[in-house]
């Protein structure tokens, strides 16, 4: 019993206990001021004693969070499906796409605020745009790479083309779709709070900025500490829904695309 | 059950009933250098309830053949008649068409899979559940049809995959390659199980495979096919008698007719 190695699962609530105990031990040592690390129980006491605050600011960024996820990834999907399957559109559009994905969106943001102001609406603007490409990129790639067998079974089938997509195309690029959702909603989340940060009069990143200006270090780490946990929720969340919807997607996708007869009897290919 | 083979790999007498007439079908697709004729000339007449096999070099349009006479493809030129009617879209009615195993949907098990024709036409949930149940009996799946099939071996769902073909009970069969990705035992295994299917539906079947031995063991009858532009160069009879079994591998007159055949593609190629 003794020399066997801990579950995993034990190993990380165990590491997560040592790190709470630093953040309180570290600081209360003396071995590092308070005002760089401030002890885990003062902020703590912080966030309760102005709870009002902070879940009003939470409140913000919640809805502005939320409006951002619809855009990015309603917006996103639908037209990483158009891309993705249309091949004229991708041919003329995915290489744009792919290159604007390198470029930090973030330079961007103090003209989402000339634009829309300094309310939600330039948040969730900015947001929705930031995370907006990688759903979009994603799901397009989920669309190319589903295996022309199936289709080709379906057809055969008697699918209709509302069935094809339907019944084989939406399936078939459900776990591309959701790896992008995954990573959308957590861009959604930075872009939210990162431009909360650089221009803003409400929600949990001015509340960052704001306390850092007055060196109120407790505030500063209660808002963070919220961050912190609102991102590794909203990750825990869509792991799960991604593991109840697609069951089958653990052993990995059949790498045995169509191996057609040579070149000769796919002159499908030829046209495309 | 195997009485449709009591004659034993005699020729079909001439007045029996054709299952799939081609006449003169040719095929040319655009390519990056211009037309390539694909497929020249082809003329065939399936019986019902005969197994035809079509082999032939890589690349010599016999899966293009075969996605043409299940109306999944045009051709330029030429007829197909199935059952008497033409055929120019998919009519699972009357084919049903096996691929290789990569064809089976990942995200449903293999009693859905099997399912899946009869729910594209919206048939009752019990009326599916049952014939999907009765086919996995068939193929010897019993047992197994919760599974999805990353949890099912190569061979299991290849079975499926017949299964599914097999579900809408259409009197004819397109096989296309359906054991290529089959190691070498699984692949004779399933080449049995399939006549043991076969002999007990009484379908006709049209069966493409790259393997001279899987051609003569399963066949009434072998095609054989040029390189490209594909036409068909020799038509054996294979007169071994059903049930086939492993030992007659062994024997000269499957020897002899799997060397016709072999000479015939390094000829043309």
């Amino acid at each position: 019993m003794s020399r066997r190695l801990p579950a995993p699962g034990n190993v990380r609530w165990g590491m997560l206990v040592a790190l709470l105990l630093a953040w309180e031990l570290v600081p209360k040592t003396g071995l590092l001021p308070e005002l760089f690390l401030p002890a885990l129980s003062s902020t703590l006491k912080v966030m309760v004693q102005d709870w009002r605050i902070y879940s009003a600011a939470m409140l913000v960024t919640l809805y502005e969070i939320v409006l951002s996820m619809v855009i990015a990834c309603g917006g996103g999907i639908a037209a990483g499906a158009l891309v993705g399957g249309l091949a004229r559109l991708r041919d003329l559009l995915l290489p744009v796409f792919s290159s604007l994905y390198a470029v930090p969106l973030v330079i961007l943001y103090p003209v989402f605020t000339a634009w829309f102001g300094v309310g939600p609406e330039s948040k969730i603007a900015f947001a929705g745009i930031y995370a907006f490409f990688p759903v979009m990129l994603s799901t397009a790639a989920g669309i190319r790479t589903i295996d022309p067998q199936f289709l080709l079974a379906a057809r055969s089938m008697g699918a209709t083309l509302t069935q094809q997509i339907t019944r084989v195309i939406i399936p078939a690029s459900l776990p591309t779709v959701f790896a992008g959702l995954r990573l959308g909603g957590a861009l959604a989340i930075i872009g939210v709070v990162v431009s909360e940060m650089l221009t803003a009069a409400a929600g949990i990143g001015y509340l960052v900025t704001l306390n850092r200006t007055i060196l109120d270090s407790p505030r500063v780490f209660a808002a963070l500490l919220l961050i912190l946990i609102l991102s590794v929720a909203y990750y825990m969340m869509a792991r799960s829904i991604e593991r109840r919807m697609v069951v089958w997607q653990s052993a990995g996708r059949s790498p045995k695309a169509a191996r057609q007869d040579g070149g000769a009897g796919v002159p499908v290919s030829a046209a495309a | 059950m195997a009485q449709l083979n009591a004659t034993a790999g005699m020729p079909a007498p001439a007045a029996q009933e054709a299952a799939i007439e081609v006449a003169q079908l040719s095929h040319v697709y655009a390519g990056a250098q211009g037309a390539v004729p694909a497929l020249q000339d082809i003329s065939i007449r399936v019986d019902a309830g005969r197994f035809v096999v079509i082999v032939g070099p890589s690349g010599c349009g016999k899966t293009s053949l075969l996605m043409m006479l299940a109306g999944l493809r045009a051709q330029s030129e030429g007829s197909i008649l199935c059952l008497g009617r033409s055929i120019h879209d998919p009519d699972p009615k009357r084919v049903g068409v096996i691929f290789q195993e990569a064809s089976l949907y990942p995200w449903l098990t293999a009693l859905d899979n099997i399912e899946f024709p009869l729910s594209l036409r919206g048939a009752p949930r019990e009326e599916r559940r049952a014939r999907a149940l009765s086919m996995l009996r068939l193929v010897g799946l019993d047992g197994f049809g919760e599974r999805y099939p990353h949890e099912l071996s190569g061979g299991m769902k290849q079975r499926v995959s017949i299964a599914r073909g097999l579900v809408q009970d259409p009197p004819v069969l397109l096989m296309d390659e359906p054991f290529a990705a089959l190691d070498e035992q699984t692949r004779m295994t399933m080449g049995h199980e399939l006549l043991r299917i076969w002999s007990m539906t009484s379908k006709t079947v049209v069966f493409i495979t790259h393997s001279l031995t899987e051609a003569v063991y399963l066949a009434d009858e072998v095609l054989v096919m040029s390189a490209r532009p594909g036409r068909i160069i020799d038509r054996i009879e294979v007169t071994l008698p059903r049930p086939r079994t492993f030992e007659m591998m062994a024997t000269d007159v499957f020897g002899q007719m799997r060397d016709r055949i072999w000479q015939q593609i390094r000829k043309s190629a």
